[in-house]
């Protein structure tokens, strides 16, 4: 026997021993393919439920209450997802797969465009023969937020929460009344652009108020584009439009007179937080989406600082209201025993009540079932004017090759170049640069 | 011979208790050392070569990694606009940030090892802000340097400066900013910590031959002061420019990267590639040159070492 150990012994044993712990750890064996006959699916059922939607409100849970007192048989296990950011929440399902360790139920969101990269991955299942087999009334959903779950011909989920965009100027009614202007037509489209740039200026104090705020996000470029009748980036998102359409390059020049030539907007950080700024007074229109609008009436605590209002952009010579609907989704992950029980919590969490208290405890945005919007409008008239935007939008486009995060990033970054007042760039120079930038993520392989 | 037998015959005895007792205190030793192994081994060791591998790959983590040689590379320095860029910026931010921080922290433990009253106090206030989490601490400075509505452009302006700076929202007062609200949580932390034990370890009788010779406080400062810390000075410079050129936290959080990626420093850049473009393979080839910077820049600070670097008695 050796009198002691060698310290080379030691650490090739202690790698052997780590080689060990991490094999242990190595993501666990596909489960079995689905049995499929009768005795399996009468087996209790466990089911894990991963998202970041509704978490710590209760939704979540009363959801697994209501479904489970249905299904004595089936447990559902929430696991929630807490990423500083929603789009931290992706990369945290993307790694749960690649380790085999992602819940059957779960939601890649179409708006946040990472639907397509999970399908094409094989992450979410198409569930057509699930509904064929349930014989589901797809009616019951708006046919513009179902229509967003299809990829290539398949339904890939139920739309949980849509809306129209960025397509409303959120506006503080008390300075429009200090002014002396009849409030507009909250569904009117009667606006004009012109007046828009108008009331910009006259709104704007300085040091002290911003007539308009113009974001530089994606959500709000595509609509300014879509203003002016054109949009960000074509059909079947493979080209920029920025330079070959001169309507879109009308839509970024007006910002650009607005932001850079004139300086009447914020500049890049200015507001970090423009709902606050809203309620408080310190902003008169912002460009944002019926979600702010509910929300800025829900924050205000004195009328006579602020009064929410919302004004439509004018309709576009095509008839269309300029918006970018978008819609979430609930989904199925592929390879799994029991898409069956799981359809059927899909549906119990994406019908009428599920999609209600998704709005109305989880403070979500779901006017997505023709049902709920009603129900959504007894409960609080407001919602009768996003119902234009709704009826009359236009979907949003998606990248091609599925690099929605990377699109996002480049029109943000870049139009943020093109509109800094402090550092101001030729206009033409600012495009291109925007332009280029865009078309090069657009060629991209695909994700 | 029986003296010399029973001697022999003692030390094998003592040789052999003695063996057991290295072996039990080996044994010992090599078991508390096992969670560190098995961390540094399985946390380290095993993903940095995973990375290296990868970076050679192209791997979306979802797909098996596909091999493409030197191609990571290749890109990274001849088709992504934003390497040189947030090289630059890191550089920059590295360059501006570190002296200013360990000048200025070395500069406060040499006011607080003075002797006043209420010293347990001022170094309790002066450390309080490194104890503040840095996503409070950028919420903090996010409203204090708001371009419009900040308190610090109210004094800019009531001072009479008509334009203050834009600070997070200006390209050209973002990094500043960062670095600004760093010092504020940085110069009393740590570092200051070290320099006053540093100062501590400066022998008295120092200052008392150079007041016989003489000397002002300045000349102390400068002859016997300073020289006497750089040991210290070359620590605080070395961790500092590393994790100076690490810097990602606080640009995550107060302006992602931006405006107009005015923030978007080389580790930003890598973790976009990395956690939200699912370009791993990429990513980790940025980590692997950048560890190689590093690196680097570590050697070339110990070697310069040499030349201002005094320690005392050796």
């Amino acid at each position: 026997m050796r009198d002691h150990v060698s310290r080379r012994s030691f650490l090739q044993g202690a790698l052997a021993v780590s080689a060990g712990a991490l094999a242990a750890c190595v993501a666990p064996a596909a489960p079995a393919e689905d049995m499929g006959d009768e005795g399996a699916a009468m087996e209790p059922v466990h089911l894990r439920w991963d998202t970041f939607r509704g978490i710590g409100s209760g939704w979540n849970e009363e959801r697994i209450e209501t479904f489970t007192e249905m299904h004595p048989d089936v447990t559902i296990e929430l696991r929630p997802l807490a990423g500083s950011g929603q789009q931290d929440n992706y990369a945290k399902m993307y790694a749960a797969q690649a380790a085999g360790d992602l819940g059957e139920i779960i939601a890649f969101d179409p708006s946040h465009y990472h639907f397509w990269r999970a399908i094409n991955k094989n992450i979410i299942m198409p569930i057509d023969e699930l509904v064929a087999a349930d014989g589901t009334d797809l009616s019951q959903w708006f046919e513009h937020f179902l229509g967003l779950q299809y990829y290539q011909g398949k339904l890939y989920g139920f739309p949980s929460w849509g809306w129209a965009g960025f397509d409303t100027l959120v506006t503080n009614a008390v300075h429009l009344e200090e002014a002396g202007i009849d409030l507009p037509d909250p569904t009117g489209n009667d606006v004009s652009i012109d007046t828009i740039d108008e009331w910009a200026h006259s709104f704007y104090v300085e040091g002290e108020r911003f007539g308009l705020n113009i974001s530089h996000n994606e959500a709000t470029v595509v609509v300014l584009c879509r203003l002016f009748g054109s949009s960000l980036i074509n059909e079947e998102g493979t080209k920029c439009l920025l330079l070959d359409d001169p309507k879109a390059t009308e839509a970024m020049r007006w910002a650009y007179k607005l932001g850079v030539e004139e300086q009447v907007l914020p500049a890049p950080g200015d507001l970090e937080n423009t709902g606050g700024a809203l309620v408080a007074g310190l902003l008169t229109m912002n460009w944002c989406g019926s979600l702010c609008v509910r929300n800025f009436k829900n924050q205000i605590e004195d009328e006579t600082v602020a009064k929410a209002w919302q004004i439509l952009f004018p309709l576009r010579e095509d008839g269309r209201i300029p918006s970018q609907l978008r819609g979430g989704t609930w989904n199925l992950r592929t390879d799994q025993d029991h898409a069956d029980v799981g359809y059927q919590f899909l549906l119990h969490i994406a019908g009428h009540d599920g999609s209600l208290d998704f709005n109305l405890v989880a403070r979500n945005f779901a006017m997505v079932r023709p049902d709920v919007v009603q129900s959504l409008i007894d409960e609080d008239p407001i919602h009768e004017w996003f119902i234009p935007s709704l009826e009359n939008g236009i979907p949003a486009h998606a990248p091609a090759n599925s690099r929605g995060r990377e699109y996002t990033s480049a029109v943000q970054q870049w139009t943020d170049l093109l509109l800094d007042p402090h550092q101001p760039v030729e206009f033409e120079k600012g495009l291109q640069d925007l332009h280029d930038n865009i078309q090069a993520v657009l060629d991209e392989d695909p994700a | 011979m029986a003296t010399l037998a029973s001697r022999l015959k003692f030390q094998g005895l003592s040789e052999r208790l003695t063996t057991t007792k290295q072996r039990r205190d080996n044994f010992y030793g090599y078991l508390f050392l096992i969670p560190w192994l098995l961390g540094f081994f399985g946390l380290f060791i095993g993903p940095g070569l995973g990375s290296l591998y990868f970076s050679f790959t192209k791997y979306d983590v979802l797909s098996a990694p596909e091999w493409i040689g030197l191609d990571n590379y290749i890109k990274m320095f001849t088709d992504d606009p934003l390497f040189y860029t947030s090289l630059g910026r890191t550089f920059y931010y590295a360059g501006l940030g570190v002296p200013l921080g360990v000048i200025g922290s070395m500069f406060l433990a040499i006011l607080l090892n003075a002797k006043l009253k209420g010293l347990a106090m001022y170094r309790t206030l002066f450390f309080m802000p490194s104890l503040v989490p840095i996503v409070a601490s950028v919420v903090l400075w996010k409203w204090l340097l708001h371009a419009d509505f900040g308190i610090i452009n109210q004094w800019l302006i009531d001072l009479g400066w008509s334009d203050p700076p834009g600070w997070f929202g200006d390209r050209r007062w973002a990094i500043p900013s960062l670095i600004m609200m760093g010092l504020w949580q940085g110069l009393g932390g740590t570092r200051m910590i070290i320099f006053l034990a540093g100062l501590q370890g400066i022998p008295e009788s120092l200052y008392e031959a150079a007041s016989i010779d003489g000397a002002t406080a300045l000349h102390k400062l400068r002859h016997v002061t300073i020289p006497l810390l750089t040991p210290t000075i070359f620590f605080n410079m070395v961790l500092g420019i590393i994790g100076g050129l690490q810097v990602f936290t606080a640009a995550f959080v107060a302006t992602e990267g931006g405006p107009g990626f005015a923030t978007t420093f080389y580790s930003l850049h890598l973790y976009r590639h990395a956690f939200d473009y699912w370009n791993m393979g990429y990513a980790s080839s940025l980590a692997w040159f950048f560890a190689f910077v590093i690196v680097s820049m570590t050697i070339w600070q110990l070697r310069l070492s040499r030349r201002w670097v005094f320690y005392y008695g050796s």
